[in-house]
């Protein structure tokens, strides 16, 4: 910190410049150590997770699944009156409106609501 | 009887007011014009309305002759105009608000919600978008030279010179602490020229650059996991306000709100951060700022000098983070568009915007924007850092 009485005067170009050289070069240094703590950490953090899904990948995997019913698509949802294009379109939409991810959700069934449909056209 | 009412009435008036003491007070009719024009800006042009609506009604406000809206009787922030036996309850109104900017409760809160509002995962997945950040302060130190040499002192150059940040709350804040009686102005050409970057910025980038450079393509940003959203806030926090404690409260606010976004455990909070205490703040601050712009203060060359070098500023800081731009496109072989360099400025997301818009321009499939948002976020924090350089430097 600069004293007070340099502060209340005007301060010669000699000393003005070489604050804005410490000052740039302070911003440019604090800035560069913050990325490669970044570069450290994010590769830390990626060999982390990278170690744990391989080890869950090493437990024996569960016993198949039994053979889905008809009209029943991959993950246990019930397609009634949609296709698997549309179904995968409003199960992508709802994980985004929540922020849940699609494997910490479950979806039961995807219907088809005619009645309403027509319901809401005529609105 | 009826003409002592009318008598008084008159006297009460604003019109009155206006000529008290023999003095004209023509300056207070400019500012609300100038207040008008503003509102014609913000409501018609809807230019920075969020903003611009509480700024120019604060201007309008404090500028009614006789209201008092700004009067200070007790000496709590300005001692100039004294009255004997007054309490703090006969201060004004907007006066007794503007406490949050004098004691930088507004623009940390603001910082909070900027925090809940940004998305560090571009600035994660590259990390030397940091280093445009950086170099796109540039304007800051070119301005507080050029401040220094106009005359101005250190605390007021420092001042003025952070408007180079291209941050409304971190220019506020720093000049709360250095030079408040040079608010209103540099709050105003703040936040004027962050509105204006579609308009500023672009002349600057088509003249630093080539048409093969602003073509350029860049490769899809990495996916970032949730782990190093959430580490990120602490370990930036901890290292900067370790390095230089004086930027703490600005960046230890921001990187709280972004912890509150990203840790997932706390969304009720995240909402009211970034959505109504982010709104109930900006209009005091807007409206607070606005009212520091007093007619019989405002209206001077000072002011007119505030507004040159902060347009200077902006200039350089666009002119910092192009060059860097340009020295990472020839050390990356043409990998890095030198467009995004300009995003640097901290206005968030406006700049980003900008650095889009005039890519896609010369190249129609160009997608910049991701790309832009790592310096763009950068930027917030290097500006916070240069604040905190120059609190260091010149605070009491």
């Amino acid at each position: 910190m600069l004293s007070a009485n340099i502060l209340s005067m005007k301060m010669p170009l000699s000393e003005a410049l070489a604050v804005s050289l410490i000052g740039i070069a302070t911003v440019i240094v604090i800035l560069a150590v913050i990325a490669c703590l970044i570069i450290l950490v994010s590769k830390a953090i990626r060999a982390i997770e990278a170690k744990t899904s391989s080890e869950k990948e090493e437990t024996p995997a569960p016993a198949p699944a039994a053979p889905m019913a008809k009209g029943t698509s991959a993950g246990q949802v019930e397609l009634i009156n949609t296709n698997e294009k549309e179904a995968a379109v409003i199960m992508a939409i709802v994980a985004e409106k929540t922020g849940l991810s699609l494997e910490r959700l479950s979806f039961k069934s995807i219907k088809l609501m005619e009645d309403e449909k027509k319901g809401d056209e005529n609105k | 009887m009826i003409k002592d009412v009318l008598m008084g009435l008159w006297e009460a008036s604003g019109f009155a007011a206006l000529t008290a003491d023999g003095v004209f007070l023509w300056q207070n009719l400019v500012m609300i014009l100038v207040s008008f024009v503003l509102l014609y800006f913000a409501i018609a042009k809807k230019c920075e309305p969020l903003l611009l609506v509480p700024i120019a009604f604060g201007i309008l406000l404090a500028n009614l002759p006789g209201a008092g809206l700004m009067d200070d009787p007790t000496g709590l922030m300005d001692t100039s105009n004294i009255v004997e036996g007054a309490h703090w309850y006969d201060t004004g109104v907007l006066r007794l608000i503007y406490a949050g900017v004098k004691s930088s409760i507004f623009p940390c809160l603001i910082f909070l919600g900027i925090g809940c509002m940004t998305d560090f995962g571009p600035l994660l997945s590259n990390p030397v978008s940091l280093l445009l950040g950086a170099a796109a302060q540039l304007g800051i130190y070119v301005a507080f030279v050029v401040a220094i040499l106009l005359g101005f002192t250190p605390n007021e150059a420092a001042s003025i010179a952070i408007i180079g940040g291209a941050d409304g709350p971190t220019a506020i804040y720093l000049t709360g602490k250095l030079a408040s009686h040079l608010l209103g102005p540099i709050a105003v050409a703040a936040y004027s020229y962050m509105a204006l970057i579609p308009f500023i910025q672009p002349p600057i980038m088509k003249l630093l650059t080539t048409e093969k450079e602003r073509k350029v393509e860049m490769k899809q940003l990495r996916k970032v996991s949730k782990t190093e959203k959430i580490v990120f806030p602490v370990v930036v926090l901890v290292i900067c306000a370790f390095i230089l404690p004086s930027v703490a409260p600005l960046l230890g606010m921001l990187m709280l709100g972004n912890l509150f976004k990203e840790c997932g455990v706390v969304d009720r909070l995240s909402d009211t951060a970034q959505n109504a205490l982010m709104n109930i703040v900006t209009i005091l601050l807007g409206l607070t700022v606005g009212a520091t712009t007093n007619g019989a203060t405002f209206l001077k060359l000072e002011t007119l000098k505030i507004v040159a070098l902060g347009l200077m500023a902006f200039c350089f800081s666009t002119v910092g983070g192009l060059l860097l731009g340009k020295l990472l496109y020839i050390i990356t072989g043409g990998k890095v568009n030198p467009l995004i360099g300009a995003a640097g400025v901290s206005a968030v997301p406006m700049a980003a915007r900008v650095a889009q818009n005039e890519g896609r321009k010369y190249n129609p499939t160009n997608f910049l924007l991701m790309h832009a948002m790592g310096p763009n976020v950068a930027g917030v924090i290097g500006s916070a850092v240069a604040a905190g350089f120059l609190l260091a430097m010149f605070g009491n």
